[in-house]
């Protein structure tokens, strides 16, 4: 699963579909590389120290605790956006809150996650192949 | 105009949204300590008998599995039996009982909290610094200092208790059976479909006291911010020229200002709607009124986590929903966000 | 506060020599504070609720307060001159069970707020600091948990804790609940502080980071996070209160004012016994009203630049 297409967008720009989409998902794609990493390196840790099911059962778990965080927080942004965006314009507490930011933070924690699941995916899979044919 | 396609739009959100919290509920199941399938089959039920209900439920598959599944179901809205609070029921049908009781409370809550707060704000910020102004926000302020678990038990010993005038818990009299009429679940809708009224009435009593409750605290925020969002249109420089050109002017300005004040209170109307859901877990459990406020805390304290799922999910659904609403309202007030 | 501020820090050797009492009352915001009726009185309720607080815990023994008096005491009394709070329904005296109960909702209140304290500006001045991606990933991070309503997110929480640590697991879920709220006012102030041009001085001077961190921001940010942790105090009081009240806290028999409501609700609002729920409940009214005052009057005391950042 990537993440999730962007309503309203579809007519915003003229640039070719592939490039729009190539930069829209680079972020995520950097955080779910790392997140696999993450992921594969704290399990091969696990391994040396001993029960590796259940640690891949905690890794993936907390992987979609930031997925599920990061896509919570990404559709929470381009839902109520603008109403914050305009609701601190007329009381001037500006935290300097933007729609844009929070959706690149939010695509970042979602891609991590999404990385640490696959890894942790990809991990135990292998590892259940190679305890069935040994 | 709002056109279809836009509110199509803001919908396919729903989908990102219940995902999200979908997987925010599957790793927390799964990172916190109780064992369902001990739960269900009870602390005494032999290792075989949980080996069985384990499988039954799919615990042995690999997680990723287990996570493709979840999603598949929650996306049905489907999920499963209750383990303890109702058992063998479906959470399905646990949940359409349950929901309307929230709902209702929350509408009634609301709707005194926009219809106090808004006039109260309004005259708070016309009257800035004068003994109303102050009462106003003196009153927003013990409103949000007051528990809901305190203020309620009060205010049914003095109304019901000591005075009398009001039912003391529950949403009818027990004399009535609203099974038998039950169209849409709301008590007060109901009764009027059935064309009784005196069920009517009965339902209406015992809907005062808690949803005055909880309307107490949106209306402490509601007027918090139409005050200085009003302030604020106030002080714009076309409402000074309408002042100098004398009352009937400036009476319209009004109106078009309080049209432009309405957008930032509209979002807090949206986005306080779930403080409202917490308030009523309280509100619920103070006034004996058995909606899903309860059943989540109950859920909670058992761990029938197939109620605990589908209890966050309809919370999320519905607060979406509402914020949804509120992201179109903002179209209807100033067509200009559309774009 | 800013006049303050590059006062303290332009003399800060000067500063060092005086006593602290002298310091605070020369702060312009501790004399606008102390000009501020309502904050005053509510002053005056936290520490007569200090008080309260620790003639409980030094002077009333605890086992006489949780054990059951049932055959010593009457039985659901209601308020006398012997029982001036009445009596419950295991015939144990009310007035110090509330009593108790002030000591409790101060020790885990102030736990709660300082540990959500520290945590929080730790990630407000580090996202502060870093800026860019650091910053924005922490504090979009915290704006969603914000987003959710605090009950709500507390009951969530609640549930990954072991239930063994009775309320230790409520303070550990509202640490993490009310984290987000210190995070952005730490990070606003430290902002407002790093634009000061000392700070770009001390840099070029080579000053390594931590230093400049705690150094210089840190001190310039005490008075909002004071004036942020004064007001969360109040909620965080009730929202303990209120996970003790659905059964999420303070084990069976234990004076704590929500437990104590929770009973006064669940058995005593239909029999009319109004003592069981009203006497916790105002001391814990009372208590946040405090709070929320002194609160207000700390918020408007502050240099409008700093107000900025808390809301």
């Amino acid at each position: 699963m990537s993440a999730p297409p962007e309503p309203g967008d579809a007519d915003a720009d003229a640039r070719p579909a592939l490039e729009r989409a190539a930069v829209r998902f680079r972020p995520v794609g950097t955080a779910a590389l790392a997140g696999a990493l993450v992921a594969a390196v704290w399990l091969a840790a696990r391994l040396v120290v001993g029960d590796l099911s259940a640690s891949v059962e905690t890794t993936f778990a907390l992987g979609s605790l930031a997925f599920g965080f990061g896509l919570l927080g990404w559709s929470g942004a381009v839902a109520l956006g603008r109403g914050i965006e305009s609701m601190q314009a007329h009381l001037d507490t500006g935290t300097g809150w933007t729609e844009a930011d929070a959706r690149r933070a939010m695509a970042r924690i979602l891609g991590f996650g999404l990385g640490v699941m696959l890894g942790a995916t990809a991990v135990g899979s292998a590892v259940s192949a190679f305890v069935a044919a040994a | 105009m709002i056109s279809t396609r836009f509110v199509l739009k803001r919908l396919l959100l729903l989908v990102p949204v219940l995902v999200g919290v979908a997987s925010l509920v599957f790793s927390i199941l799964h990172l916190s300590p109780g064992d369902p399938a001990l739960t269900i089959a009870g602390e005494r039920a032999s290792e075989e008998f949980v080996r069985q209900v384990e499988e039954s439920l799919g615990l042995n598959d690999p997680i990723w599995v287990q996570y493709g599944r979840f999603l598949a179901d929650a996306a049905q809205f489907q999920f499963g039996e209750s383990f303890i609070i109702q058992r063998n029921t479906p959470v399905r049908e646990v949940l359409a009982n349950k929901l309307p009781v929230t709902l209702e409370l929350a509408l009634y809550g609301q709707l005194i909290g926009i219809s106090l707060g808004i006039p109260l704000g309004i005259l708070s910020a016309v009257k800035q610094d004068s003994i109303t102004d102050h009462l106003t926000r003196i009153g927003a302020l013990a409103g949000i200092s007051v528990p809901i678990f305190w203020s309620g038990p009060l205010l049914i010993l003095l109304f019901a208790q000591m005075l009398g005038w009001l039912p003391t818990s529950g949403r009818i009299s027990v004399l009535y059976n609203v099974e038998a009429i039950r169209v849409t679940g709301l008590v007060t809708v109901d009764t009027l479909l059935a064309g009784n009224w005196d069920m009517f009435v009965s339902a209406v009593r015992h809907m005062i006291l808690p949803a005055s409750v909880i309307g107490v605290y949106s209306m402490a925020l509601i007027s918090r911010m139409m005050r200085s969002s009003m302030l604020e249109v106030i002080r714009q420089d076309y409402m000074r020229t309408a002042r100098a050109k004398g009352q009937g002017a400036k009476i319209t300005v009004l109106k078009h200002g309080f049209r432009n004040a309405m957008i930032p209170v509209i979002t807090v109307i949206g986005i306080q709607f779930g403080g409202l859901l917490g308030g009523a877990v309280l509100t619920e459990t103070v006034f004996a009124i058995g909606g899903i406020g309860t059943l989540l805390v109950e859920a909670i304290k058992v761990g029938d986590y197939p109620i605990v799922q589908g209890t966050v999910l309809t919370f999320a659904f519905l607060f979406t929903l509402v914020n949804l609403g509120v992201d179109v309202t903002y179209s209807v007030l100033d067509p200009r966000i559309e774009q | 506060m800013s006049t303050e501020t590059t006062t303290t820090n332009e003399t800060s050797t000067d500063v060092d020599q005086r006593g602290l009492v002298d310091r605070l009352t020369a702060s312009p915001f501790v004399s606008r504070l102390l000009s501020n009726r309502l904050a005053l009185a509510g002053i005056a309720i936290i520490v007569a609720m200090v008080v309260i607080a620790l003639y409980a815990r030094l002077f009333l023994d605890l086992d006489v307060i949780t054990q059951s008096q049932l055959g010593t005491n009457p039985n659901r009394a209601p308020p006398s001159l012997d029982f001036p709070f009445g009596t419950d329904g295991q015939a144990r005296s009310l007035l110090p069970r509330v009593a108790y109960g002030a000591w409790y909702a101060m020790l885990f209140g102030t736990v709660t707020v300082a540990a959500s304290t520290v945590l929080g500006v730790g990630l407000g001045i580090i996202a502060a600091y870093y800026g860019d991606v650091t910053d924005n990933v922490i504090m979009r991070t915290m704006d969603v948990l914000l987003a959710f309503p605090s009950l709500l997110l507390a009951l969530a929480l609640v549930a990954i804790f072991p239930d063994d640590l009775g309320l230790w697991r409520a303070v550990a879920a509202l640490t993490l609940v009310y984290t987000p709220r210190f995070a952005r006012v730490v990070r606003g102030a430290a902002l407002t502080v790093l634009e000061n041009e000392y700070i770009d001085a001390t840099v070029a001077l080579g000053a390594a980071d931590p230093r400049v961190l705690v150094r210089h921001v840190l001190p310039n940010c005490l008075a909002p996070i004071t004036v942020q942790s004064t007001l969360n105090f109040g909620l965080a009081i009730i929202d303990l209160a209120a996970l003790s009240f659905l059964g999420f806290g303070a084990a069976a028999g234990t004076p704590s004012w929500g437990l104590m409501l929770s009973n006064g609700v669940s058995q005593g609002l239909l029999t009319g016994v109004w003592w069981w729920s009203f006497f916790p409940g105002f001391f814990l009214a009372l208590t946040v009203l405090g709070f929320n005052l002194l609160g207000d009057g700390m918020r408007d005391a502050l240099d409008p630049r700093m107000r900025e950042a808390v809301d």
